[in-house]
């Protein structure tokens, strides 16, 4: 790769006692990307993102920043800076102090910080705001604050521990945009942690799935929402109804397979999965269905069932439908166009699918 | 609806006890305290005919002047001491040790006996024939005993400093013990040393924690009476056993409740410029 990988994480693990935090985790951030680790939590993201920062040693495993191995580089002599998830804002100092704080102490004039820190709360929409206290502020401002004192330090990476899990969810959606829009203007790599898979989505270049301490897939959200590497990523990531499927054949790009509901279908191999062998299990996203009273012309598959439950989401419907042969309901998800709910419970439907939508997920875990 | 006469009435029958307890504890004897001061001694009864002789005779002699500034430096010292010597301690209980409650228990140890038997403890360790000089002795340090160690002020500082130790402790504790973790990682995140740290956020922090353990050592070590008078000597003398005296031998209750009011203003004026400079203090550091 020409590009110059910012951060380069070999084999980093981290152990708390018995308890695994972090395990076998290899990771390349681009220099200027906004890259997320997106799990559940308890999966050990914070413990990866402090190990980044220089709050926790790794236990094996290497961490370079910039070309640098960071092996007995204290945190305060790393080129990172950190979000912190209760934004950690000092509470006996004014905004203009807490933004300042960073920048005093090294010889900097008076004039400069004052420049600085007036550059930096402009930026993230606070200005004048300096006296303030920080008792006086709203979740959103001290966010804001804590951005301001982390980007006034220019860092090489900013890291960002869960930084709208404390919003409410009209603000979180504000600043979802307003972070990326930031880090895009000032061209620094971001790491963020979270546990929200939309805003990962929204916001990222790259995501990094993470479960149990492993890193399970990385890809760019279009990527990974259409091609997820196993049934645990795609459950994660949006909504997916899983079928059992049987491989009759395999060729280059494609596979062969008949399922219960929807018969024999060639699908496209997903270059995520290893190769599944012959039970493999295949996902189909619920807004990829097309559901009807007569059967649906043009698909590659139709199947019939009966609806078991309607879940109205506002600018969708959800139609739960029952199919012979399928365990579980399948989920299938109808825009709001027309502000109807066509289908009632109990109604007979069909739903049909195009082969092109049909995810290969590899090896059938269940089977195996 | 809200009834307001029994709410009323429910507020003076909850703060009744409360107004009893201060009027009879603390307004009366204060306000008898008052009058006996501008009343004067006799030979053998009390004319109360009211005048501010006490108060020219307290400002006037230079006996009270030199026990008073001493009292309020033998604090000042106590207080520093103890204060310097609890910090770390607390420091180490919050934010180092593992088992937090184990050594708080320990350190309310000398709780568990008589203050007078550790001031006694304190002349058996210091005294003439005492442990430490013994020891020295016998280990050939010194070949006659320290005479400095007992009956001064050293003595007095000493005792005291032992004896509010743990009152010091707990407050500065309680304030450690308060912050959040993430600002001590946010300060090292911006770049400070553990140093820099330390003076820029856990000392700031707290010192509200600073300020009550050095008004709780020092506004009782001021009026301190058994300290000095057991291990104080003629050096180690302090306001209240001057006021003990006019109590007692003396038989001068006017000038003693003179002496105990203005043992009290001047607690309350050091305590005030205390606290306004220590927080005015740490409103200046960034
Ligand atoms: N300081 C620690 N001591 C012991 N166990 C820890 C510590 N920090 C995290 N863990 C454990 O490591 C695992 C991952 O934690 P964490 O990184 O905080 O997860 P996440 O941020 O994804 O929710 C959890 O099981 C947690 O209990
Ligand atoms: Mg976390």
């Amino acid at each position: 790769m020409t590009e110059q990988n910012i951060i380069q994480l070999r084999q980093i693990e981290k152990r708390f006692g018995k308890v695994v935090a972090v395990s076998k985790f290899d990771l390349d951030l681009r220099a200027g990307e906004f890259f997320s680790l997106l799990g559940p939590s308890g999966c050990g993201k914070t413990t990866a993102l402090r190990m980044i920062a220089g709050f926790q040693e790794p236990t094996s495993g290497k961490i370079i920043i910039d070309g640098q191995d960071m092996d007995g580089i204290p945190a305060n002599q790393r080129p990172t800076n950190m979000v912190f998830q209760s934004y950690a804002i000092f509470p006996h100092l004014n905004v203009g102090n807490n933004v300042a704080y960073g920048l005093r102490g090294k010889g900097i004039s008076k004039a400069e910080i004052d420049t600085r820190v007036a550059q930096a709360l402009e930026m993230v929409e606070l200005g004048g705001l300096q006296s303030r206290g920080a008792t006086e502020l709203s979740g959103g401002q001290r966010q804001r604050v804590a951005l301001a004192r982390s980007l006034i330090m220019r860092p090489k990476v900013l890291l960002l521990d869960e930084p709208l899990s404390a919003l409410d969810k009209k603000l979180r959606e504000q600043m979802q945009f307003e972070l990326r829009h930031l880090q895009q203007e000032l061209g620094i790599t971001f790491v963020m942690v979270t546990h929200d898979q939309y805003e990962a989505m929204t916001m990222s270049d790259r995501i990094g799935v993470m479960f149990e301490g492993r890193l399970v897939q990385v890809d760019a959200p279009p990527t990974l929402y259409a091609k997820p590497c196993n049934n645990e990523v795609a459950s994660f990531i949006g909504e997916m109804n899983f079928f059992p499927a049987e491989v009759k054949a395999e060729h280059a790009e494609s596979l062969t397979i008949t399922t219960p509901c929807f018969g024999t279908m060639e699908i496209e191999r997903n270059p995520n999965v290893a190769t599944g062998g012959r039970a493999i299990e295949v996902g189909i996203r619920p807004e990829q269905l097309e559901i009807s009273a007569l059967e649906p012309e043009g698909y590659d598959a139709t199947t019939q069932g009966t609806v078991r439950n309607v879940a109205f989401y506002g600018e969708n419907v959800h139609y739960h439908v029952e199919v012979d042969g399928v365990k579980k309901p399948i989920a299938a998800s109808v825009p709001n166009y027309f502000h109807t709910v066509d289908y009632r419970q109990g109604d007979t439907v069909w739903l049909g699918v195009q082969s092109a939508s049909v995810i290969d997920l590899g090896q059938d875990q269940s089977k195996s | 609806m809200v009834n307001f006469k029994s709410e009323a009435s429910r507020g003076i029958a909850l703060s009744g006890p409360a107004t009893l307890y201060v009027g009879l504890l603390v307004a009366a004897p204060l306000a008898i305290l008052v009058a006996y001061s501008l009343w004067t001694q006799t030979y053998v009864s009390v004319d109360r005919t009211v005048t501010l002789a006490n108060y020219r005779e307290a400002f006037t002699d230079p006996l009270v002047r030199y026990l008073m500034i001493r009292s309020v430096l033998i604090a000042g010292a106590v207080t520093l001491f103890t204060v310097a010597l609890a910090y770390p301690i607390a420091y180490f209980i919050a934010l180092k040790a593992r088992r937090k409650t184990l050594w708080l228990l320990l350190i309310t140890i000398p709780f568990w006996s008589s203050y007078l038997l550790r001031v006694f403890a304190w002349k058996l360790i210091l005294g003439f024939n005492g442990v430490l000089n013994s020891a020295l002795l016998s280990i050939g340090v010194i070949d006659t005993p320290l005479t400095f160690l007992l009956y001064n002020e050293f003595a007095v500082v000493l005792t005291l400093a032992h004896a509010w130790a743990p009152f010091a402790i707990l407050p500065i504790y309680v304030s450690l013990q308060k912050i959040d973790l993430s600002l001590l990682e946010a300060a090292t995140d911006l770049g400070n040393s553990a140093v820099q740290r330390f003076l820029r956020v856990t000392l700031p922090l707290t010192i509200p924690g600073i300020i009550a353990a050095c008004l709780i050592i020092f506004i009782p070590t001021v009026g301190d009476y058994v300290t000095p008078s057991l291990v104080g000597g003629s050096d180690g003398k302090m306001i209240a056993n001057l006021i003990q005296v006019q109590f007692g031998a003396a038989n001068n209750w006017p000038l003693g409740a003179t002496l105990s009011l203005l043992a009290m203003m001047s607690v309350g004026f050091v305590a005030i410029v205390f606290v306004l400079a220590a927080s005015g203090l740490g409103r200046r550091i960034r």
